[in-house]
């Protein structure tokens, strides 16, 4: 984003829009018709999460778009949302200036990485249609709501706007309007369906905020609803200041010109993330400089020195400066829980499973990668599963082919996990969809049109080791399926079938009807366990029910264990059983020897989760004999385990900064000296930069707004 | 057939399957139906009755699974329901009984085919004939032309006599499903050899050329694989007017398995092979030097038919070196040809060249 926004700021000052958008559409999102629309619903849409994610509320968005004239693709859109509002002298800053800069020094997640904002929408309506376009917002704490319409002047270059007021605001019910903000705009598009359409981004919009309701009616009136699944707002991203594995020259020699800070030791301190007072020492040392120079006597050789102590190509001591990793509590990722939700919302399927991997970092990034797999039910069997790709939460819709994440994917031998994939290469076929979101601070993408990410070994290691895991996951999913049906047809067998074959042959050959107990020992010889889960409408948990069955000639002894939510907050009501934390959402009961014909329940609830968070309890044993509806213990897989949980104490203890042992080399009191102010929430929607523009223009149009 | 069985041998027999079943339940075991393995692995060459019959493999159906305990419900479900056609002087077809399994719950058949395979099973182990079960097929018998003549006694039970050249239409005889003696009388002939043949097309032209009357033949006509009917009634031709039967089929793998179970018994009715099959039957065509000699047009073999060839290399009933050479032959060739490719060199070389020259080397022409 920033350097367009500095090319624009820079460069663009003389040039005609008209000239400037023709030149720039492609990045812009402009360059056809179809991808206009997308763009322009994608702005609106992401203002409007962005608005509710900032205040804490929840949102609800209605998208509506009308053909005006077919013939001339003029199209209408509009989008409402339940957003806080902006502040009527702050709108035309929001709709008429150019967002450059803005995020500029604020490292943390953030959606608007991607095309230039809202105000791109007013120039393309006012390029394509002549027409303003309008906006409604109120803020709650004003009894109307402000209006205006804003277009821009090509001759002059210059934002206007036009019939600003103010007016009371009803929703369709009479009620009036609390807060929110509508858009309406005329542009010259088209609407089209299929996989690259409004609809598909609003869909996968819809997967990737579970918490949002989504209202969309096409232009043949169609209503498409996507529900809220959950009241969890995403977690609220801290700004970090940028760690010095991550810093390039130009950024170097900027901070070091608008340092206001006493001197270099100062500087590092800081300005950057991961940097104690012990890694001050050593890059100063490995820099060769004093760290009680004056930042305003840094010179270029000094400047392009601290870079090299930075990137360890300069030593100290023979080793690079020691550097703590960047916290990564600036990432929102989406989570397990609600990315399955979200999928399962959207997709009919029999089974999902979705993965957070720990946060890693790649040159000084803090990133983390998320999937999801959804199998079944409607999708087709036959066709290339379709890939749902997500940059901090922002669906990607275009060159699939050549982004990260798909190759991610086509890295994977899926053969192995049950779906079909000629030569084990390539994008699996099969009735699936998989989803793969990085969240990170700084989404590298292969070209400005930001549609698809740029190669990186780091990230596409950690995206493999998710779909590996995931793949583990599909595939014991199918085992236990074919278990399950296996298990249903042996107790379809003795319940209902073994009892007739007695009752008939004895009614033919005149004869009493037999003891069955005997034949059904030898004929299922086996131990089976069934469990359900379910929620509890009248005490709010979830309900958990294993059962075990000793259907041989012999007393069975086992370890039952079960996996829990524990990662989501949940914790273990009623458990009257006992038993023990194995590792992390892992429980284990050992039990007692089960004679033969005999069961054994184990039950639990789990509160802290809502409805639908948790419907599938994966059972697990240790024993010698076989339980057929359970998998045996893998002690790999509860290795796995440990090391993530492992990893995952590590950054929490890391970032917290509360234990004595990191107090020493703390690098930075976050949240005071975060660069960029949390905008208040009534306001935002209004991203002021907190750099000063090089050029000091203020807006696109040449001018303040 | 031989013998028939009486109501009351069918019923005893049906019981001992029934009595496996229960006393295995008594004690404590799952219960069992134990049959002979029907694959070509268990048949072989019965010196004595001169057929293919099943071997001694056994293999035991038991309860453990859910389809073969569905399985030994349905048998049950079969014996009661033979037993009341039994008492009540009734019987159905096997497609009734797919039918009137609809009522019987966990032991309704899944398939028409289902409900064949578990009566051919009880014949086998009851040693039993479905006409004793009271149970007929629906598949309708062959069409026979030619200077022949028998005796069939109709629904009102009167003998009628019929001879199958002056007292039928173009269509010829209809051969009834059940051919024993009870119901057709073979009376007499005036005629060389019987022809057995594979299509509808190629039957109805050697009639068309008069080829019956000019070669004193037979003409049977089989309907693709040969009901059971018809491999009887050729069977007895065979034997009790002492006369040699050749057959005319496509030159295909399918059709090499026809005559297979026309000569040496199929492997799903080779418990009952002494009273279907006709060892004395030759192959007159076509061959795989046919498709050769003749320049005859063709079709590239599929991938199912060079399957079938080699599953034919392993049956033992081709074990003969001349099979093995037309087998072998074929998958060379990589062609299969049909009867009616012989019309390639004008509708009457089939009956003018092609047959009298196959029937020469035969001697029988």
């Amino acid at each position: 984003m920033s350097g367009i926004a500095q090319k624009l700021a820079s460069n663009q000052k003389q040039v005609a829009i008209s000239e400037f958008f023709e030149k720039n559409k492609h990045f812009l999102g402009f360059d056809s018709l179809a991808r206009s629309l997308i763009t322009a619903v994608k702005e609106a849409v992401d203002n409007a999460l962005d608005a509710c994610e900032e205040a804490r509320i929840l949102p609800t968005i209605h998208i509506q778009i009308t053909k005006l004239d077919p013939k001339k693709d003029i199209i209408k859109l509009i989008v409402e949302d339940n957003g806080p509002g902006i502040p009527q002298k702050s709108i035309e800053k929001v709709f008429g200036q150019l967002l450059f800069g803005s995020r500029f020094h604020a490292i943390r997640q953030s959606r608007g990485q991607q095309g230039i904002g809202i105000t791109g929408v007013v120039m393309y309506c006012q390029l394509t249609t002549g027409r303003t376009t309008h906006v409604r917002s109120k803020i709650a704490t004003e009894p109307t709501a402000a209006v205006v319409d804003i277009g821009l002047d090509t001759r002059k270059n210059k934002a206007t706007k036009a019939n600003a007021g103010r007016e009371m605001w009803y929703n369709e019910d009479g009620s009036s309007k609390e807060h929110g903000t509508e858009v309406t705009a005329q542009m010259k598009a088209k609407y089209q369906k299929g996989r690259q359409s409004v609809w598909q981004y609003l869909r996968m919009t819809s997967i990737v905020n579970p918490h949002a309701e989504i209202i969309f009616i096409d232009p043949d009136g169609e209503k498409h609803h996507w529900t809220r699944v959950t009241e969890r707002l995403p977690t609220k991203v801290e700004s970090i200041k940028p760690h010095p594995h991550g810093i390039e020259l130009g950024q170097l020699q900027r901070m070091v010109a608008e340092s206001n800070d006493l001197n270099l030791n100062h500087f590092l301190l800081n300005n950057f993330s991961g940097v104690t007072n012990r890694a001050r020492k050593e890059l100063c040392q490995a820099a060769d400089l004093e760290g009680t120079r004056k930042m305003k006597t840094l010179k270029g050789d000094d400047i392009r020195h601290l870079l090299e102590a930075f990137q360890g190509e300069r030593l100290f001591k023979g080793q690079p400066a020691k550097l703590l990793k960047p916290p990564t509590n600036c990432l929102s990722p989406i989570e397990e829980i609600l990315i399955k939700k979200g999928l399962s919302k959207t997709i009919d399927s029999r089974f999902v499973t979705t993965l957070t991997r720990v946060p890693n970092v790649t040159q000084g990034n803090p990133f983390q990668v998320e999937v999801g797999l959804i199998f079944g039910g409607s999708m087709a069997g036959d066709k290339p599963v379709e890939i749902l790709r997500f940059a901090n939460r922002v669906p990607l819709m275009y060159q699939q082919g050549g982004c990260l994440l798909t190759k991610a994917i086509e890295s994977v031998d899926w053969r192995q996990y049950g779906l079909d994939q000629a030569g084990g290469k390539g994008v699996p076929k099969g009735p699936a969809a998989i989803l793969v979101h990085l969240a990170s601070t700084n989404v590298q993408f292969t070209s400005e049109a930001k549609e698809a990410l740029a190669d990186n070994g780091e990230v596409m290691e950690e995206a493999r080791k998710a779909m590996l895991e995931m793949g583990r996951g599909l595939r014991k999913h199918l085992e236990k399926k074919k278990k399950m049906a296996k298990t249903k047809e042996k107790f379809e067998l003795i319940n209902d079938i073994l009892p007739a074959i007695a009752e008939k042959s004895a009614q033919l050959l005149n004869r009493p009807v037999p003891e069955l107990s005997g034949s059904i020992t030898k004929i299922m010889s086996a131990v089976i366990s069934e469990s359900t889960t379910v929620w509890n409408k009248e005490t709010k948990q979830t309900d958990v029910d294993i059962v075990l069955f000793n259907y041989t000639t012999r007393p069975r002894a086992y370890t039952i264990l079960a996996t829990w939510p524990e990662k989501a907050g949940a914790k273990m009501e009623n458990n009257d059983t006992g038993g023990r934390k194995e590792a992390l959402g892992v429980w284990a009961w050992k039990l007692e020897a089960l004679q033969p014909g005999e069961r054994k329940n184990i039950t639990y609830s789990l509160s802290g989760l809502e409805r639908g968070d948790w419907t599938d309890t994966e059972i697990l044993f240790r024993g010698a004999q076989d339980v057929i509806g359970a998998t045996k213990m893998d002690e790999k897989f509860l290795e796995e385990i440990r090391r993530q949980e492992q990893l995952l104490l590590e950054y929490e203890g890391g970032s917290a900064q509360s234990e004595p042992t990191t107090k020493e080399s703390s690098p930075e009191p976050t949240p005071k000296v975060a660069l960029i102010a949390e905008a208040p929430p009534g306001d935002a929607e209004i991203v002021e930069p907190a750099v000063a523009p090089p050029e000091g223009q203020r807006t696109l149009f040449g001018g303040d707004v | 057939m031989s013998r028939m069985h009486t109501p009351e041998e069918t019923k005893a027999a049906m019981h001992e399957v029934v009595a496996e079943m229960y006393d295995r339940i008594v004690k404590g075991e799952s219960p069992t139906m134990t049959l002979p393995v029907r694959t070509k692995n268990n048949i072989g060459f019965d010196k004595k009755l001169g057929v293919y019959k099943y071997g001694k493999k056994q293999s035991i159906r038991d309860a453990t699974s859910l389809g073969s305990a569905k399985q030994l419900l349905r048998a049950l479900h079969v014996v009661e329901f033979i037993e009341e056609m039994l008492d009540a002087g009734k019987s159905s077809t096997l497609r009734e009984m797919y039918y009137i399994s609809e009522s019987w719950g966990m032991g309704k058949f899944g398939s028409q085919n289902d409900s064949n395979n578990l009566a051919e099973d009880l014949e086998i182990v009851t040693k039993c004939l479905r006409e004793d079960f009271k149970l007929r097929p629906e598949e309708d018998g062959a069409r026979m032309i030619g200077n022949l003549t028998l005796r069939e006694r109709n629904r009102r039970g009167e003998w009628m006599r019929i001879n199958a050249r002056d007292d039928v239409g173009d269509s010829g005889y209809g051969v009834p499903y059940n051919v024993e003696l009870e119901k057709i009388e073979l009376l007499e002939h005036d005629i060389d050899f019987i022809m057995a043949i594979e299509t509808g097309g190629m039957f109805d032209r050697l009639i068309e050329n008069g080829f019956d009357e000019d070669y004193r033949c037979g003409l049977l006509h089989l309907k693709g694989q040969p009901a059971r009917s018809t491999r009887r009634i050729m069977k007895r031709m065979s034997e009790e007017w002492d006369l040699p039967v050749v057959v005319f089929l496509d030159g295909d793998p399918w059709s090499f398995r026809i005559f297979a179970s026309i000569a040496y018994g199929a492997i799903k009715t080779a418990h009952i092979s002494e009273y279907l099959a006709t060892p004395s039957a030759t192959y007159l065509g076509i061959t795989a030097d046919d498709i050769v000699a003749y320049d005859l047009p063709s079709d590239d073999l599929s991938k199912k038919d060079v399957e079938a060839l080699n599953a034919e290399l392993s049956d033992p009933r081709f074990a003969d070196s001349w099979w093995q050479d037309q087998i072998n032959m074929m998958l060379e060739l990589g062609k299969k040809a049909e009867q009616q490719s012989l019309a390639k060199y004008g509708l009457d070389f089939v009956t003018e060249t092609y047959l009298p020259e196959k029937l020469a080397e035969l001697g029988l022409a």
